[in-house]
């Protein structure tokens, strides 16, 4: 039944996944193409210069990336079980319906995982082979929040899709932008490294919220 | 306690309302044997998809208890709900799966599913099993919706408005398969249909709603032996009938319609009690949808 249900999973989502996974690697090869580039003209020392003394990453235009794609994944997953409200098709399958639900999600973040570690690890081996690794790090815990803000855009995304009263859906939306926003609110790289772990505890108790939607669809607050 | 008695569907006062406003129905109370075919009818808001949203678990009523093979439908288990065939108003189906994967899918939720009912159906619609549910009409979604319900081989059947969008010879193979289904294998139904004409030819019991309550709920072979339609000719000028047990009298120029329980005797006592003259006193033969018309009106 799991393999069943994560099958259901796959078709709704495998199109936006490939497509993220493209458009991930394309900018990725992007910011690598630039950064080759600069190398090329004035040499690495000139790279390390900037990246220390002007705090760049060079990888600002992967920023909202994630986020698009934790959107993306939600919509293309959820959507279809509410259209027509075929969400009902699902809670009456013969298995437990928060398992069930926990499968969807868990397996949207899974394909979110993917991507990100896929992206992450792009930008690491290039960067592990012209920047020392303290510098590698450097981008790398940079970039760790925006992929923690693309799980946080995922569920909250998921939790307005699933959530069947508008009002609600506008509380989830304005918390959802609220939360998003402080992911992004400091520029300065490494910024969000004290709190990593609080923001990842947030991520796991936030998952909470999609279950409340389920909720009250079963009440029938539509 | 389940035994052989225990009804299939049990509904003990039942209140539901719209929001916090208008009251749909109130205390309502029904049940339903096993091995009944059972049809819903009523009009538009009168709480038919409401009552199987409650029933299967995707409403909360305001008051009540509902009971599915004896179990309440709060405490609902997946094995409970393995013995439930559902049937979502307009053939709703995973329609970003193809007719394949869509059986594949079922095929490892139900222990008796019946690989080849679903595609014995499935061969009469002449579609590829790799062409995806999205790009097929109405019609065609239908029976595939049919063909996993009788693949999954459940001891009820949960049918919402199942005509809804269907053409006559749609309608029909869909009426006939689940007629043969459910009477070969003893099976359960619980369906509602806007068009009652389809309900005739499947249904054994029927509860008719009006808006708020219950009106009747027996065979329809009795709802059609004891019921009757009197029409007479009469003055423009003479009163309708007013009389409870004659319902809903209706006037189209000369001629009255009236519906009622009782004998022809009794309604004409009724008029002459009323001093209203009449000729061309008679029976009318009803079937299904005039008893249905005539018990709720036509407004």
């Amino acid at each position: 039944m799991i393999k069943a249900l994560l099958f259901k999973e796959w078709l709704k989502t495998r199109q936006v996944f490939f497509i993220s996974l493209v458009v991930t690697a394309a900018v990725s090869a992007y910011v690598i193409l630039m950064m080759a580039r600069l190398i090329q003209l004035k040499g690495v020392d000139h790279l390390w210069l900037i990246m220390i003394l002007k705090d760049n990453s060079f990888v600002d235009t992967l920023k909202y990336i994630p986020t698009l794609v934790g959107i993306a994944v939600a919509v293309a997953q959820m959507v279809p079980e509410m259209a027509q409200k075929r969400l009902k098709l699902t809670l009456h399958l013969p298995y437990p319906q928060f398992t069930m639900v926990g499968i969807m999600l868990a397996t949207g973040m899974v394909e979110l995982l993917v991507i990100y570690l896929l992206q992450l690890a792009a930008i690491g081996i290039y960067d592990s082979t012209i920047l020392p690794s303290e510098l590698t790090w450097r981008v790398l815990l940079t970039m760790i929040p925006w992929c923690l803000a693309g799980f946080s855009a995922y569920i909250f995304t998921a939790s307005i899709c699933l959530e069947g009263t508008w009002k609600r859906r506008i509380i989830l939306a304005l918390l959802g932008i609220a939360v998003l926003f402080t992911y992004f609110a400091q520029p300065a790289l490494e910024a969000y490294n004290s709190i990593l772990l609080l923001i990842v505890i947030f991520i796991c108790l936030s998952v909470i919220l999609p279950f409340g939607s389920i909720i009250r669809f079963k009440e029938g607050r539509q | 306690m389940i035994n052989d008695t225990t009804p299939v569907i049990s509904v003990k006062h039942l209140t539901q309302r719209y929001g916090s406003g208008r009251i749909i129905y109130s205390d309502l109370n029904f049940e339903i044997p096993k091995g009944s075919i059972l049809g819903l009818l009523g009009k538009n808001g009168t709480g038919k998809t409401t009552t199987i949203n409650i029933l299967m678990g995707y409403l909360k009523p305001v008051e009540g208890e509902c009971r599915i093979f004896g179990e309440k439908i709060t405490e609902m288990t997946p094995a409970t709900r393995a013995r439930i065939a559902l049937l979502i108003e307009g053939h709703v189906q995973y329609s970003f799966m193809t007719i394949s994967q869509i059986e594949k899918f079922y095929s490892r939720f139900y222990p008796r599913w019946n690989r080849e009912a679903y595609y014995e159906l499935m061969k009469k619609l002449h579609v590829s099993p790799n062409q995806k549910i999205s790009t097929m009409s109405c019609g065609q979604r239908s029976q595939v919706a049919l063909g996993l319900i009788l693949a999954q081989n459940a001891d009820l059947l949960v049918l919402d408005d199942f005509s809804l969008g269907l053409d006559p010879g749609y309608r029909r193979l869909f009426v006939d398969y689940l007629h043969d289904f459910a009477k070969s294998e003893d099976k359960t139904v619980f369906m509602t249909s806007h068009i009652i004409q389809d309900l005739e030819r499947l249904i054994d019991d029927c509860i008719i709603l009006d808006y708020g309550k219950i009106l009747t709920h027996t065979s329809v072979d009795r709802l059609l032996s004891e019921f009757s339609k009197f029409r007479f000719t009469t003055t423009d000028a003479s009163p309708l009938p007013d009389d409870e047990n004659l319902i809903n009298p209706y006037r189209i120029k000369n001629e009255v319609e009236v519906y009622t329980f009782k004998s022809p005797e009794y309604v004409k006592q009724a008029l002459d009690r009323q001093g209203i003259v009449y000729s061309s006193f008679r029976k009318q033969e009803m079937n299904l949808e005039d008893a249905f018309i005539g018990l709720t009106g036509k407004y």
